[in-house]
Order: C-alpha cells, then structure tokens, then sequence
C-alpha cells in the first residue's frame, strides 16, 4: 500500500506539470492584454511600457515560464497583476469558500442519490423507480444556473427563509449546495441504480437471502457495498468536477471562491491567478483520484492495489 | 391503496408542486415590505450597495475603476447637486488673468485619517509623486500641465502652468485627482510595505477603508474626526451611517433579489432589462436620469473602405436610432445624434445629419463606389446590450447592402484588437462628463490606442489645441462645438445613443438619498431608518 501511494504521487508529478505547461501556453496565447486593463485607457505608451516591463511580460514566453515554475517549487505563486495581492493570500481566502461548498453538493448529491438509486433498483419498474428516474432525468437536464436562481425567489425572496447570496455558515451553503448537487444526485442515482440491479441478481444475494438475512441487511449490508465500486470510481471524478464546477452557483450564489478567482483571472489575463488556481485544481483532482483508487480497497479486499 | 403506494403518490404529488411553485415563482415575484421609518436622520448602522464589480485599488496613481475612493480621499474642489464647481479641501481659488497661475486656498484644521495635519506641502508632494514617472501613474496625462508648484503657507498652493488650461478645474475636481497622504504612500506604497491601496488607504475623507476581502466586499467606517464636508452638503460633519459595505454580486438577477429583500439597500447600476421588476417594488425609489456617456458605433477610419467619408455617412443615414432604443434599451436610453451627452455645454446635436433615410444611403454608397454594397466585420464587446445593439445594426446596414459579421470578445480581447489596428465597424461606449473625451478619442497622436477609430487629422488637432488652451471656459466650450460640427460633417463616428444611469434605493431603510448629477453618489446625508441585516 505504502509503495503504491508512493508511485501514485509520484505519477502525479508529470500530470501537474503537464496542466502547467498546458495552461501557461493557453493563457498566454490567448488574445488580450493584461496591462492594458491595468493601466487603463488613459494611461500614456511609457507608463504602459514601464508596467509591462515591472511585471516581467516583456520576456521571452519560455523565461516566464520558467520563472513561475521556479517560484512555484519555492512556494511561491507569485503577485496577481489585476488584484495586486499575492496568488497564495487570494487563493487561501477561496480555497475553503470553494471546498465546502464543493464538499456540501457532493455530500447531498451521494446521499440523494445513492438512496434514490437503492430505492430505484430495488423496487424496479415501480412507481418510485420511475417517479426517482422522472427525478433524475430533470436533475441531469436542468442548468445549475437556472435552478440556482428559481430555489432564490422561492426559499430567500417568497419565503425568506435563507439569504439569497454570500458566504458565511449552514444557511449560505443550502442552496448552491442544492443547486449544484442536484445534477450530480441524478448521475449517481442512475449510476447506483445499475449497478445495483446487476448485483441484487447475482447468486451471493440470493445465498444471502436463502440463508434467512433480513432484506435490509441483504440490500444495505451485502449488495450496495458491491455495487458501489462504480459509484465510488464516479464520486472520484465528480469531486474533482465539483471544485470546477463551482464557478458557475460562485457567480449566482456570489460566493467568493476559486470559481469567481478563477473567472475574473480568465477575464482579466491575470496570469499568475489562472495559473495558481489551476495548479490547485489540478492537484485536487490527481488527490481525490487517488482517494477512489484507496477506497476501492476498503470496499472490496479482493482488489490489491500492486 | 396499499401504504406505499399511497407514498408514491404523496411524493410525486409533492415534487410536482415543488416544480410548479418553482416555476411560477420566476414570473411574479413578490415583495415583502416593511413599515415607514422615523424621518428624522439617526446614527448608526451599514449601509450595503449592491455592485458587479469591485475597484482595482485605493491607490489613486493606479486607479482606473472608482468605487468607494470618493468617500477615502477628498478633492481640492467638488460638484455640488447642480454640477458647478465648489468648494472641497479647497475654500477658495482664483488664478491671473492670463490664466498660468492658479492659486488654492486650503481649509485650516484638515486633518489626514491617521492623525496628521494635512497641509499644502502635501497636495505639492501627491502631485510630484504622480507626475514622477517611475510612480507609472494611470492618469499622469491629466495632469501634465503642472510645470511648478508653490507652497507660500501651509494653507496656500499655487499651480505654475506653461500655457491657460480651462479644464484645469475638471481635472483637480476628478476622483483620481484627490489628494492621498504622501507619508502614507511612502511607508505602505511600493518603495515599503506594499500594502498601500489594498489594506492600507490614507485621505481626509469622511470614511475610512476598514476591510477589503476580495471579491467579496469592501468595508468602509465612519472617520469620526471629520467635519470638512463641502457646504452643499446637509451633513459636513461625520457621516451618519456606521459603515458603507461595497458588497460584489456579479449576478444581475442576484442583485436585484438582494435589493429585494433588504440585504442590499442601493443598487447604484440597474440593468435595463430589470427595471420593470425594480420599479414595481414596492418601497423601492427609483432614480432614473441621463448619464454622462455616449454608445457609438465606430469606423476604423484609417481602413477601407471607412476611409471614404461618404460611405461613414451612407452608414449614418442608414440608422434607425429611435427603433435602437426602442428595442434594445426598452427606452431606457435617449437616441444620440451628436457627439457629447446633453448635459454638457459643449453639447451639439445635428438631427438632419443622422436622420433615418434608407434612400439617401444608399445614394451616398453608390456615389462611393460601393452600389452592390460590400462584407466587413461589425466588432463588439460581449456586453449584452452591445451585442443586442449590434444585431440590431446589422438588418438596418444590410437594407443599403452592407453585408456585416458580428465578432465578438471579452473586455480583454476587445482593447487588444482596438489596439491592433484593424478593427472596421465596432460598438463603443464611454462614460465621461467632460468635452475632452474628444480629445482622448480623436486626437491624432492618440491612434491607434486609445485613438481607436484612427483618426488622423490636422483640423481636428487644431481645432482641440485651441479648445483645450483657451483662456477662459466659455471660448473653450465655442471652440468643442465647432469640433463636433467638424466631426459630425465627417462622419467620424455614428452616435447611437444616450445612456441613463438607473439607481434603485430602499426607502424603508434608507433616508437622505438624493439622485446626483449624472447617476453619482453621495452618502454623507444619508441615514438608517432602521437596523439592516
């Protein structure tokens, strides 16, 4: 086990340096002049000049390049050009934003749908399987964006029951985690749904039965610990996902996390943001891959990670 | 019916209605308000504003978007509620006949936010750090026509100029020509800490910068010590409100159900497209009135065949100005047929020389050489309403057989391509309350950037060199209407139109507020009626 984590973290060093090298060259080619924005339009040639040259952007592409990897192994994520702030201070103050808003949608789209694709299953081709289906096909079908915006008017305008936007505790988190997870719940319903009919058929649920267990125990206890190998190998993928997927309910939700970081550095050709929260994303995701390898074994002994 | 299937139903039936309400919900929202407050103005609170974006910094060298610093910093002069010139840091003023020398005369018991007199020495300090050009400040260009300063008492600055320069009042009135603490600056700017304008922010203003969590919001509090407001003001002493909360909800649709439900208390931009909703709430006020601003659709007048005045002017004739802000701007906005927003006195409209005339047009481009029209590419910013006015544009140039595809870029792309050189038809829009805005477009050192119509020409230079160095402000507004007959002869630009500033105040929570000039700010007699959330 020790030696495997050891290869996979590793194996994840090319991949993150592959993401830089990636988004580097796509930020940088991409039309548009982060010093002009910075400057302003009434900034004169030499002030633009002047800026230019402070920021290092005069340089050849590939001295840049490595200049930010060599700060980046110092620790160092450099300044933002637009937000003149260090890249590790503004991502400290999104990072938590983003992850528990991220981790809340994934909690509530595993336990909606993983209930809901238990029920489904079990009861196959009855009315709660379809009405969970019904449900599933709206959760995949429906933008996050426009749910976001219908659960504000009922629950923070109509009702007053939670504050329409911002961060801060429980009763900011409900609804972009509701919004965001609904989509998510859906796939892992109809995803749980088939894996668990393929195993509620196979003959060690039957032994089971026939031995005189309980239903509960046969379905909760025997089957969906089998059946969740594909669902863990999806909440693997759609953790990383989520963290992404947060730009959109942070813009909604005006939640000031990595997504809205990451928008206004896209916007603003403010490299050293898009390329700090990228990294992190990058890595989040190779970390949360690697936490579905390791949980594939805590689920099924007979895989050996070697 | 067995238990579960009664459960079935129970759960259909209640995702059903939970959809229903949802939907319906969209369409007819509905207000909660709350009861009228004591008239009389209190003490106490914060006061949220609702905005899309947050300024870039409180360092006012390299300011470009201005939020929250006019409250920090205080000018030399100010507007008072008719737009004239008043008394701000500075009582009085006059300058020499010749008008080279201006002298201003300080307020006495001034002091900065950290404790320290303000004096003249550091309005002289400020102007010398702006004009240094390793301070690479963003708008030096404004304030070039200092050659010298004096400074005969603390109380007492003169300004040394080279030639008369009638603006000179605008320019120190701006939000970027406040004075910051030049010691300040020094100890937290970029030769120290590095802090200056992000977390430490040092003026004479009536607030003071308490917290800036980035994209989040930017907190402002009472400075207790003041009591130098300008005299057009109700309330020269310290602000009534505890705090000012500059709160970033780049979602318009969020906004505006945050100003709803009390959370956000002012909304200083409504979109277009919710005024309908906004003035229908009740205890909400309203304050619609023209900006100072200009959307235009631009030539690239140094490329073909936009070289041709006669196919600039074809395409002038060919705009249904009216029908744009009918269908674009739902009337919200005033068609433009000059160059300046009405609300200046350089202001000239010609009606005749952008009226709708299809026939005409069409004339013109054949006159050009261009009687089976041709293709060209119509630029624009990915803003919404540009883009819409852009579709709209497109069927009207079509009708006198322009052929025009529609490109569009974020902010970033946009100034990148303007700069390149190689821009044909493209979508502008500017915000300024001033004639020079001309000057800065279409001056011909100024191409290809800011200069973006690239537009060289020796009249037109003439023509603003004797504008901008005029002795005295009524010669200088004569000299911009010439100008602009100039330009509107040469079809420089198709004017489309006004726009207007739309502010929506909560009136249960809010008092004091009064619509400024030109859709600004002013919160120094503004109070809480009651605690907000």
């Amino acid at each position: 086990m020790r030696t495997y984590l050891f290869r996979r973290i590793l194996l994840m060093i090319p991949v993150v340096l592959g993401v830089t090298v990636v988004v580097f060259l796509i930020i940088h080619l991409a039309p548009g002049d982060p010093v002009l924005l910075l400057v302003g339009e009434r900034a004169p040639q030499e002030v633009y000049d002047r800026v230019r040259h402070v920021w290092g952007l005069d340089r050849p592409l590939i001295m840049q390049y490595f200049t930010f990897l060599g700060n980046v192994l110092r620790g160092n994520l450099g300044m933002s050009i637009q937000m003149r702030r260090p890249v590790a201070e503004l991502l400290a103050g999104a990072i938590p934003v983003t992850m528990e808003l991220g981790f809340a949608a994934m909690a509530m789209a595993v336990f909606i749908g993983v209930i809901s694709g238990v029920i489904s299953a079990v009861r196959a081709g009855s009315a709660a399987d379809q009405v969970t289906m019904v449900g599933a096909l709206l959760g995949v079908s429906v933008p996050g964006f426009w749910l976001g915006q219908l659960l504000i008017l009922l629950f923070a305008v109509h009702l007053q029951w939670l504050p329409v936007s911002g961060y801060g505790g429980l009763k900011y988190l409900i609804l972009p985690a509701l919004a965001m997870g609904f989509a998510d719940s859906a796939v892992t319903a109809r995803t749980t749904r088939s894996s668990m009919l393929d195993v509620i058929r196979q003959d060690f649920v039957r032994t089971a039965r026939a031995k005189g267990l309980g239903e509960r125990v046969v379905i909760y206890k025997h089957a969906l610990r089998n059946a969740m190998l594909p669902v863990v190998t999806l909440i693997g993928l759609d953790l990383g996902y989520l963290l992404g997927g947060t730009v959109v309910m942070e813009e909604v939700f005006s939640r000031p996390g990595m997504g809205r970081l990451m928008i206004n550095g896209i916007l603003s050709r403010d490299y050293p943001v898009v390329q700090g929260v990228l990294l992190i994303l990058a890595i989040s995701v190779a970390l949360c891959n690697l936490l579905a390898d390791i949980a594939y074994v805590l689920l099924d002994p007979r895989i050996r990670l070697q | 019916m067995s238990k579960r299937k009664t459960w079935h139903l129970m759960l259909a039936a209640v995702v059903v209605a939970a959809l229903l309400v949802l939907t319906l919900s969209a369409g007819c929202a509905k207000n909660q308000a709350a009861g009228p407050g004591s008239e009389k103005p209190r003490k106490g609170g914060n006061l949220t504003i609702g905005v899309d974006r947050e300024t870039d910094t409180f360092d006012l060298y390299q300011m470009t978007w201005s939020a929250g610093q006019a409250y920090v910093y205080d000018t030399l002069i100010t507007r008072d509620w008719n737009y004239k010139y008043a008394p701000g840091l500075a009582e009085t003023w006059e300058s020499t006949p010749d008008g080279k020398t201006w002298t201003f005369h300080l307020k006495k018991g001034v002091k900065w936010q950290d404790g320290t007199p303000f004096t003249s020495k550091d309005v002289k300090k400020h102007f010398e750090v702006m004009l240094d050009p390793k301070t690479a400040a963003a708008n030096v260009l404004d304030y070039t026509w200092i050659k010298s300063m004096e400074t005969p008492d603390d109380n007492t600055i003169v300004f040394k100029l080279d030639a008369p320069f009638p603006n000179l009042l605008f320019k120190i009135g701006q939000s970027y020509g406040a004075i910051q603490s030049p010691a300040a600056y020094a100890k937290y700017g970029p030769n120290g800490t590095k802090e200056y304008g992000t977390k430490i922010a040092v003026g004479t203003g009536p607030l003071k910068l308490k917290e800036w969590v980035p994209g989040d919001r930017i907190v402002l509090e009472r400075n207790n010590d003041y009591n130098w407001g300008a005299p057009w003001l109700d309330n020269k002493g310290p602000f009534y409100l505890d705090t000012l909360t500059y709160r970033v909800i780049p979602d318009s649709s969020t906004r505006v159900a945050e100003l709803e439900t009390g959370n956000v208390q002012v909304l200083l931009d409504v979109p277009v497209e919710h005024y309908d909703r906004v003035s229908k709430m009740p205890n909400v006020q309203v304050f619609k009135q023209p900006a100072f601003g200009l959307g235009y659709l631009a030539f690239g007048t140094a490329n073909k065949p936009f070289n041709n005045p006669k196919v600039r002017e074809a395409i002038n004739l060919a705009i249904d100005r009216e029908a744009i802000a009918k269908a674009v701007f739902f009337n919200l906005v005033q068609p433009a047929y000059g160059y300046l927003p009405p609300g200046l006195a350089e202001s000239y409209e010609d009606k005749n020389a952008m009226r709708y005339d299809v026939a005409a047009a069409k004339k013109l481009l054949a006159e050009a050489g261009y009687q089976n029209g041709f293709k060209t590419t119509l630029a624009t910013q990915n803003r919404t309403e540009h883009v819409r006015a852009a579709q709209a544009l497109q069927p009207m140039l079509e009708a006198i057989g322009i052929k025009a595809e529609i490109v569009q870029y974020d902010e970033a792309g946009y100034k990148s391509f303007l700069k390149s050189g190689k821009q044909q038809l493209f979508m502008r829009q500017y915000s300024w309350d001033n004639a020079d805005i001309l000057q800065w477009f279409l001056e011909s050192r100024q191409a290809p950037y800011p200069g973006h119509s690239l537009w060289k020409d020796n009249k037109t230079d003439q023509l603003i060199a004797t504008a901008e160095n005029a002795v005295t402000p009524d010669i200088r507004t004569q000299k911009y209407i010439e100008l602009e007959k100039y330009l509107i002869d040469q079809a420089v630009w198709a004017p489309l139109w006004y726009p207007m500033s739309i502010q929506a105040v909560r009136t249960d929570l809010v008092g004091g507020y009064r619509a400024y000039p030109g859709g600004g700010d002013v919160f120094n007699d503004v109070w809480l009626k009651k605690a907000t959330k």
